[in-house]
Order: C-alpha cells, then sequence, then structure tokens
C-alpha cells in the first residue's frame, strides 16, 4: 500500500522515478533520453521569452527546438508544475514570491550554480546586488533564478484627464471618489485586483487580515466593481484610455501603458501613489520576475546555457522589448546594455521616473489570505453585473 | 460477464471492427469528461483525484451567487438563438429558393468570416463602437453630435453573440428549407392556400428538421461563449463560462471549476434531451 495518496502529481513524479530506474538498467536508453534533451528547451514564461527575436539566434546558434508558452497570471504557470509538468518544463518565469515562497518550498524548482551565475548581479542595477533576495531561496543559500525584468504596478491615467500630480497624491482614494464612477477601468488581472482593493480599502494587502478589514474590502469590492465602466484586457484598457471611453483604469503600470506609450500617447501614464496603507506608508508595488530551472527529471542541459544567453546586453534589451509590453531589465545597470535604449524606448517605459516609483513601491509579494479575498471579489463582480 | 455471441465470440464482427474507434473514443472524448467528474468531487482547491471525495464544491455553487453567471448565459444563449431564428429563416429562405445563381455567391460572404478569428472580429466591434471610432468618430465629426457610447453594456454584448453564431443558424436552417420540395408549397397555393397558411402548414413544419439543428447548435455554442462578454462587454456580465475560467486560473480551484463545468453540462444536457424527446431526429432526418 501506499504511504501517501495517489495525486496526479506524485504519480507523474512515480512515474518518472520508475522510468529512471527502468532506464538505468540500460544505459543505451539513458543515452538516447539524454541525447534527445540537448536539442530541446521548453520554456513557461510570461510573453516576451516566447517571442521569434528571443528565441530564433539561442535556436540558431545551438540547433536546438525551443518551444516557449505565454500565459497571463501567475497561479496558473505555477498550478501547471503542481500538476505534473515539472517533466515537461526546463524553465519557468514568474513574478517574485512565486520562486521564493512557493516553488523552491514545494520542490519544483532547481537551485543554480551561484558560482557562475552571481556575477551577473553585479553588473544589474544596484538593488539587484548578489546575494539578491527575491533570486534566493528564505534561507538565502541557494540561488534559485534569475532577474531580468521588472516595473511599478498600481494604476494608469490619461493625464489629459487626470493630472499626474492629482493621480500620485490621491493615490488609491481616486477609486473611493464617487463623482469617479463609470470613468474608469479595471484590468482583468484578478490576483493583481486583490492588492488594490486592499489599498483602496486602506489596509495593507500582504498580511493576514482580520474580519474587520475582510469586511471593508467585500464592501470596496461591490463598489469598485459596480462604478467599473470595462473590466478587460491591457489593450482594451490602452484602447479606452486613448479614445476617452474611460479616464483611468486599475491594475497598470509601466507594463501596461508601455505600449499605447511606444506608439506615441505619451498622456497614458502608469502612476505610483505618493504614499499608501503598506509597509512604511508606501502606496505602489513593484514585481520582479525571476526565471528558474524546473525541477524536472531530465532537465534540459540548454536551460542554463538560455539563462546566460538572456543576460547580454543586446539580449536583454531584446527581452525588454519583445511581444508588446514593454519593461524595464534589471540589466539596464550595465552600460552595455543601457546604451541600447533609444530615448523614445526610455519614455515609453517611463524611465525619468522609475527610481523614484520603485521607492515608493513595496515589493510583490503572495497575500497570505488570496483564496479567501479572490472569493470575495469574484461574487463582487458577478454581484456587479446583475445590475 | 460478457455475453457470448451467437458463433461463439465474446464479440461480434462488428464489434471487434469498431473496437480501435471505441477505445479511441473512450480516450478521447470520455475519460477527460470522466476526470472533470472526478474533479468536481474533489475538496477545494486540491489537486488530485485520490481524495475523499466531497459535495463540497456543489454546496459552494448553490451557496453562492453563481445563480447569476448561469442565468446571463441561459438568458444570453436563448436571446440570441430566438433572434438569429428571426433574422435567419427569411436569408435562409431567400438562399433555398429565391437569389437563384447569386445563392452561391451570398453563402461564401457568410462563410467568410469563420476564415477570422472570432477575437479579431470582436476586436474590430470595438474599433466600430468606441468613443471617436467609426460610428461614434463619423458622427462626431459629420454631424456635430455626440451621442453617448454604447460599448461595454449587455446590448452590445447580444450583438456580438447573434454577429459570431450567424453562420450555425443559417446554414442547417438553408438546408431545413432546401429540404422542402417546391411541389409541395405549389399544391397548397392550388389548393387555395394563404401565403401564411402555406408558411405555416408546409413550410415550417417540412423545414424544421434544419430549423431544430440550428437552434441547438447555436443554443449549446451561445451557453459557452465567453469572448463576447470578455471583449464587447467589458465584463459588464458574468457568463458562467468566465466563472469556470476563473476558478481554474486565478483561484487555482480546480475542482470547483470542475463542478461548474458539470453543472453547465448537466442543464445544457438536460435541456437538449427534452428538446430531442420533443422531436424525433432519426425522423425528421429522414432515417426512417
Amino acid at each position: 500500500m501506499l504511504k501517501t495518496p495517489l495525486s496526479r502529481r506524485n504519480f507523474m513524479q512515480r512515474s518518472t522515478a520508475f522510468a529512471a530506474a527502468m532506464a538505468a538498467g540500460a544505459k543505451f536508453t539513458t543515452t538516447a533520453a539524454h541525447a534527445a534533451r540537448e536539442k530541446e528547451l521548453n520554456i513557461l514564461c510570461w510573453e516576451g521569452y516566447n517571442s521569434a527575436q528571443v528565441l530564433d539566434p539561442f535556436r540558431q546558434s545551438k540547433g536546438a527546438t525551443v518551444k516557449a508558452e505565454s500565459l497571463t497570471n501567475d497561479p496558473t504557470m505555477v498550478n501547471r508544475l503542481r500538476a505534473g509538468e515539472t517533466k515537461i518544463w526546463d524553465l519557468i518565469n514568474v513574478n517574485n514570491p512565486w520562486a521564493r515562497k512557493i516553488m523552491a518550498p514545494e520542490g519544483l524548482i532547481k537551485p543554480l550554480d551561484r558560482t557562475a551565475f552571481e556575477p551577473y548581479f553585479d553588473k544589474m542595477m544596484p538593488a539587484f546586488k548578489a546575494p539578491y533576495k527575491w533570486a534566493m531561496d528564505e534561507k538565502g543559500e541557494q540561488l534559485i533564478g534569475m532577474a531580468q525584468r521588472f516595473g511599478p504596478y498600481c494604476f494608469v491615467v490619461n493625464t489629459d484627464k487626470v493630472s499626474r500630480k492629482t493621480a500620485e497624491d490621491q493615490g488609491w482614494n481616486l477609486w473611493n471618489d464617487p463623482a469617479n464612477e463609470k470613468k474608469y477601468g479595471v484590468l482583468e488581472s484578478d490576483d493583481w485586483n486583490v492588492f488594490n482593493l486592499c489599498c483602496i480599502a486602506g489596509f495593507d494587502p500582504f498580511k493576514v487580515h482580520t474580519d474587520d478589514e475582510v469586511a471593508k474590502f467585500t464592501e470596496t469590492a461591490k463598489r469598485v466593481f459596480k462604478g467599473a465602466k470595462v473590466v478587460g484586457d491591457i489593450a482594451t484598457m490602452n484602447q479606452s484610455l486613448v479614445s476617452g471611453e474611460i479616464d483611468f483604469h486599475m491594475t497598470g503600470g509601466t507594463y501596461s501603458a508601455s505600449p499605447a506609450r511606444a506608439d506615441g500617447a505619451a498622456n497614458i501614464r502608469g502612476i505610483t501613489p505618493n504614499s499608501g496603507p503598506m509597509e512604511g506608508g508606501k502606496g505602489g508595488i513593484v514585481w520582479i520576475e525571476i526565471t528558474s530551472p524546473v525541477n524536472n527529471p531530465e532537465l534540459s542541459p540548454l536551460a542554463t546555457e538560455f539563462l546566460h544567453y538572456v543576460q547580454d546586453p543586446k539580449v536583454a534589451h531584446t527581452v525588454a522589448f519583445a511581444e508588446g509590453t514593454f519593461n524595464p531589465v534589471a540589466q539596464m545597470g550595465n552600460k552595455a546594455c543601457f546604451e541600447l535604449f533609444s530615448k523614445e524606448e526610455l519614455d515609453a517605459i517611463q524611465w525619468d521616473s522609475l527610481e523614484e516609483e520603485v521607492a515608493r513601491s513595496v515589493e510583490y509579494d503572495i497575500v497570505p489570505d488570496y483564496d479567501k479575498l479572490l472569493d470575495i471579489m469574484t461574487a463582487a463582480k458577478k454581484e456587479a453585473s446583475a445590475g | 460477464m460478457a455475453a457470448l455471441h451467437e458463433n461463439g465470440k465474446i464479440l461480434s464482427q462488428g464489434a471487434c471492427n469498431a473496437l480501435p474507434v471505441m477505445i479511441f473514443m473512450a480516450l478521447g472524448f470520455a475519460a477527460p469528461l470522466l476526470a472533470v467528474i472526478a474533479y468536481s468531487f474533489m475538496p477545494p482547491r486540491s489537486f488530485g483525484l485520490t481524495h475523499t471525495p466531497t459535495l463540497a464544491n456543489y454546496a459552494d455553487i448553490f451557496t453562492s451567487n453563481s445563480y447569476i453567471s448561469f442565468g446571463w448565459s441561459m438568458l444570453f444563449a436563448a436571446l440570441t438563438v430566438c433572434i438569429l431564428a428571426v433574422i435567419c429563416y427569411p436569408i435562409a429562405y431567400g438562399l433555398a429558393c429565391l437569389f437563384g445563381r447569386w445563392s452561391p455567391i451570398l453563402t461564401l460572404l457568410f462563410t467568410i468570416p469563420l476564415f477570422v478569428s472570432e477575437n479579431v472580429r470582436l476586436y474590430g466591434w470595438i474599433l466600430f463602437f468606441i468613443k471617436n471610432g467609426v460610428l461614434l468618430g463619423t458622427l462626431k465629426s459629420w454631424f456635430g453630435i455626440e451621442p453617448e457610447s454604447i460599448l461595454f453594456t449587455p446590448g452590445v454584448v447580444l450583438l456580438g453573440m447573434v454577429y459570431v453564431y450567424l453562420p450555425f443558424m443559417l446554414f442547417p436552417m438553408t438546408l431545413g428549407v432546401s429540404m422542402v420540395p417546391n411541389e409541395t408549397r405549389e399544391a397548397a397555393r392550388d389548393l387555395g392556400a394563404s401565403r401564411f397558411q402555406v408558411f405555416r402548414e408546409v413550410d415550417l413544419p417540412l423545414s424544421m428538421p434544419g430549423i431544430m439543428i440550428g437552434l441547438l447548435l447555436t443554443f449549446v455554442l451561445a451557453v459557452g461563449a465567453i469572448a463576447e462578454a470578455k471583449v464587447l462587454g467589458g465584463q459588464t456580465i458574468i457568463p458562467i463560462t468566465h466563472d469556470i475560467e476563473i476558478a481554474f486560473t486565478y483561484a487555482q480551484n480546480w475542482p470547483l471549476g470542475a463542478a461548474l463545468a458539470v453543472l453547465l453540462m448537466l442543464v445544457v444536457g438536460t435541456l437538449v434531451m427534452l428538446v430531442l424527446k420533443r422531436f424525433d431526429l432519426d425522423a425528421i432526418l429522414g432515417r426512417r
């Protein structure tokens, strides 16, 4: 009898272990399997790393088959590994806390060689100096991934309708002003909307919440969704801002505003509030992507090679401007990389205010009672749709 | 115990020949459905299939406000079907009986949009309806009037659904109308029937196979629609498919998503069975 219940995930793990044991008895099988994976790399990522601009030069230089699947939220990507896909993927690219607080403790990712990869951090922007907290495991001993793209992410305004100063000063209270009803949109980024609703309700998202706070969250969620003109994707938000359908939207920031800005709409601007309810009175949240090797029993040797490849200044610049959303990269701390960015590109990613916006932000984290708050928010959204 | 066939074998020759297809169907069609059903009985937010079965997900659905999403999906599917039935019947009649050599060209025009991604077509409608877009921008520049935008309203969602599912109602209906022998209409007219009587007593009953297939096909597709509400409606209405998507993604609650999917299948399946019970599909398809 099995000591632990058989789940899809451990079934895959056991199947893999069984397959590995079988393979150990037949050397030629092992050799064939490794040979097969030497020319194959599978990446699960946010958009950008799956673009031809990034992947094609790597494919050509290695003569390898590189497949990359892009998803638009962290929980789904992590779910894929939890559901047994550790055997499929070689690299996973998610936002910072998921690597350190979820995937590493659950054994879904593997550590990297510190001596080989830490020197890259010294060429990054000063905040990323090794040992960089979010690239390390919770004990601070193992390097569990590489940092690259990052950006503040709160809300976006059309500065022709709401000035940058007003937006920064009012911060999350923009959503508490009844005069703004039907003037704003909500990005369909439900995990981030949980953070934002906490901020609008006036408390820190990244802690366990009291019953009073949960009640305030419920009331806020109902009100915010009832007052929203539109809930949609990034393209819809930018189009609605530019056309005048809405004046501002949450969630958003450099990542979501940059395509419109790159297209010449300089009046579309990601805003980080001057103050807010988070630790140290901060009002913004900044995300940092971490790319980690998956705990694949037959990890492709190309996984680490790809991580070296994307540190190249030219490739890092390509990653920053790949696949429709444009973002700062930690490698901009390296002069050779920074000089590749044109003035227009720097404007698109709001380089002028990046440093001060990051200083006003806390780092993206896991909400301890996320499940409860998400369920409340989903119910509130439905209730708003019922009129 | 398996029953022996008359020639002493466990399976007949026909069953043996059908076995590969049966296995393929079992693995490709039945197995995923069974997996979804099994997941719906697992504890909330679990990822395995070996936990103790529970009805917690179903209890959660019946105590939450999921009825709103079910209601929106059913209502919009029903409205879409009704509107399309009214719009498509005259077009189908024209394609089958009136337009002559123009019919293939018109049919092609109705088919061409199917070769373009649904999302692309819906975003096209956004450009048409959005403030300062094709419609409102033209009205503003030509006539100086600025009506309120109708984008992100339930009405536009319905328009999008009618637009997207039109071919799925039109083509079966056209086949149905073309099945009516013209001689029958002529005979009815010769016997003194009015145009309405010919429609009611000849065209409608004899074209019912196509109408029924169009209604069912459109309803089943429309009840599972999500893109129209997301893109054109800006989520002013939340269909049940959106709930299922959220459960499987942001909520990481596969069992809840599976339970919602099972309930949707049950509701739609029951409705389809009720309709099919009333209409004998074999008879209307002329198989007996």
